[in-house]
């Protein structure tokens, strides 16, 4: 398992699941994270930066080969979509569970990608690439390019992903200094400081559709999913179905997914992402060669476990999903360590205590628990909290009662922000697009407490105080024992 | 039993009176359960359990779905009010230092940016003023509430 966090414990439960003896792999800060624990060996890895491990190739396939392991598979993020590792860990005799670094290679830059895309005939953004690899040319060279895509429009390292080295320009006069933003955050995140240019497409949709293709010549599309509603493009809300959906839609973007899929003899799960205009036109915008954060959602409404079929089809079996069903609606939300109040930054602190809800239909993956401590050493997203019910007004009602149970005390989250987004009328009817966070808060959002709960947590704070529950226990409400002083000495326990 | 916290807007002094088991202020009434939850009755009659923790001199109250956050005080201790000091809002690296000693900037001008969790972020000025000192070079790395540098307000 080369990878760590939430996805290292989704992949690792699978193949526990399917019977797979598993070896994880830690940076020596992780090593007494959830997922070393999820795992039947644990490599501990040299070296104190991400750099030196989890993106050290070389360190990583050693870990693999010293443990006898057969097949490696990457999750998402670090080397996930880094052909070269690909192809060393098939040089080193070992399965790779994704697709071949060729199509990773195609369709992990993005510019080559749009290059592919519009020779296989599917739609692709209006919009420019530059080649030029030198500083002051590229510049220069974009911003000739930028007259002729013309404003508001978006710049994209070739190379990018996660929202990195990505600017909205809406003025020609911000151009410059967000040219040379994105380039320098291209090159710091990827190496690689080649930046495009895609028009800025105002009041569309992210629609993605999930693929899966095995090596037994099948290529078939599990639907879609909608994840709109960003934050410095970064999702934070995904659902599937769409919302606004038609069957008609979704065998359009479906085949052109496959499509996409096959120009790159793609095989593994996949997904590809689409921009859908109001116009009711859709542009490819680029494939993801991995398994992707919001994979859940997709998996709760067609019941295709999709981490088993990447197992599965990395095997040489076939996939053992059959036509394609949709049932009911499902919802994720991306829980972040970070002060939506305060421009999203992200926070740091422990997890003083983690109280995720419960009931039917509630579905959460996380990479920690209650005591650990949230650091700046790796990517804010503490968990996934997904929920599954007959309908969307249904999954909705059911996203909020859980929210409002969730508890996290220690550390800033974005739960409260969260819960209000789904109170916004764009969420409500689904009518969301990727600027609806900035439409529904422009100057930036704050939580709307009442002074009666202002005033209560007041009182709760002052009496805990009083109380000295903190001296009760490092963290109080977590240890009933202490908590409740027993009539009886109890000089030894047993547990069964 | 009175209390002194500092939350968002500010400080406020807190006097709790006692009925039985239960404080109260405001009209709203908590009393502490086995686990170590707080049972909250609300002057309208409503009822919602809190949970607290109390992290360094902050205790953290979730109650109905919203989290609070309130600093404790200590008796006889000095306010800590910001003086003007930017500071870091997060551990990073120093990328570009984009002003110099003694430069007038206006409010929202960007002063600094950092990388922290391999995102931009930009330090801007809070008020209209001149740049008095400056506390790191690019490259440095900074720890979170490291002041970065000073900005004296011009009237």
């Amino acid at each position: 398992m080369a990878n760590r966090g939430e996805i290292a414990c989704r992949i690792l439960r699978a193949c526990s699941e399917a019977g797979h003896p598993t070896v994880a792999i830690c940076a020596s800060n992780d090593a007494s994270s959830l997922f070393t624990e999820l795992a039947d060996e644990v490599v501990q890895l040299e070296g104190d930066t991400i750099a030196t491990t989890y993106l050290d190739q070389e360190q990583i396939i050693n870990a693999a080969l010293q443990t006898g392991a057969t097949a490696i598979h990457p999750g998402f993020g670090f080397l996930s979509e880094r052909a070269e590792f690909a192809r060393a860990v098939s040089q080193a005799g070992l399965v790779w569970i994704g697709p071949s670094p060729d199509a990773i290679d195609n369709m992990g830059d993005k510019m080559t990608a749009r290059q592919t895309m519009r020779t296989a005939g599917v739609p692709v953004i209006p919009g420019e690439e530059v080649e030029e690899a030198d500083e002051a040319l590229s510049l220069a060279a974009l911003k000739a390019a930028s007259q002729r895509v013309g404003y508001p429009l978006l710049l994209k390292a070739s190379s990018g992903g996660g929202g990195k080295g990505m600017r909205a320009v809406h003025d020609p006069a911000d151009f410059e200094q967000a040219a040379a933003g994105a380039r320098r955050e291209a090159v710091a995140a990827f190496g690689d400081g080649r930046i495009y240019i895609e028009r800025l497409l105002a009041g569309s949709k992210h629609v993605e559709i999930q693929i899966l293709a095995d090596q037994h010549g099948r290529t078939v599309h599990l639907g879609e999913r909608e994840c709109s509603v960003q934050r410095r493009h970064q999702k934070v809300f995904e659902e599937a179905p769409g919302p606004t959906m038609t069957p008609a839609l979704r065998e359009a973007m479906g085949q052109a997914a496959v499509a996409a899929a096959k120009a790159v003899d793609y095989v593994g799960a996949g997904t590809v992402e689409f921009l859908l205009a109001p116009t009711g036109e859709f542009f490819f915008l680029e494939m993801n060669t991995r398994i992707q954060v919001e994979h859940p959602v997709t998996e709760l409404v067609t019941g295709v476990d999709i981490v088993r079929e990447q197992l599965r089809i990395a095997q040489g079996e076939p996939m053992s999903c059959g036509e394609l069903l949709i049932r009911g609606h499902a919802i994720e939300v991306r829980l972040y360590a970070e002060d939506a109040a305060n421009g999203f930054l992200p926070s740091i602190g422990p997890l003083a205590v983690f109280r995720p809800p419960e009931g039917p239909g509630i579905r959460l993956d996380t990479g920690v628990r209650e005591g650990d401590e949230v650091t700046p050493n790796y990517d804010p997203m503490l968990a996934k909290l997904i929920v599954w019910a007959p309908s969307r007004e249904e999954a909705l009602q059911k996203m909020r009662r859980a929210l409002d149970e969730f508890v996290v005390l220690g550390t800033t989250t974005n739960i409260r922000f969260l819960r209000e987004l789904c109170d916004a009328p764009a969420v409500i009817s689904g009518q969301t697009t990727t600027t609806t966070i900035d439409d529904l808060w422009p100057n930036g959002w704050s939580p709307q407490h009442t002074q009666a709960h202002e005033d209560a947590s007041l009182l709760v704070a002052a009496a805990a105080e009083t109380l000295g529950l903190h001296r009760r226990s490092q963290f109080s409400g977590t240890s009933s024992d202490e908590a409740a002083p027993s009539p009886f000495n109890t000089l030894q326990r047993r547990y069964p | 039993m009175q209390h002194m916290f500092s939350g968002k807007e500010g400080e406020v002094e807190v006097t709790l009176s006692k009925e039985g088991e239960a404080f109260v202020l405001e009209g709203h009434r908590t009393e502490m359960m086995r686990d170590g939850r707080m049972r909250v009755s609300f002057s309208d009659g409503t009822s919602h359990l809190a949970h607290v923790a109390k992290v360094g001199d902050v205790w953290w109250v979730h109650l109905n779905g919203q989290t609070f956050r309130w600093e404790r005080i200590e008796p006889g201790s000095a306010s800590n009010t910001n003086d003007g000091g930017l500071v870091a809002p997060m551990p990073g690296k120093v990328l570009e230092v984009l002003v110099s000693v003694g430069q007038e900037v206006e409010a929202g001008e960007a002063l600094m940016v950092l990388e922290a969790m391999k995102m931009e972020h930009r330090i801007v000025a809070t008020t209209d003023g001149v740049v008095s000192a400056l506390h790191f070079n690019a490259g440095d790395q900074v720890v979170q509430g490291a002041a970065l540098l000073e900005l004296e307000e011009s009237n």
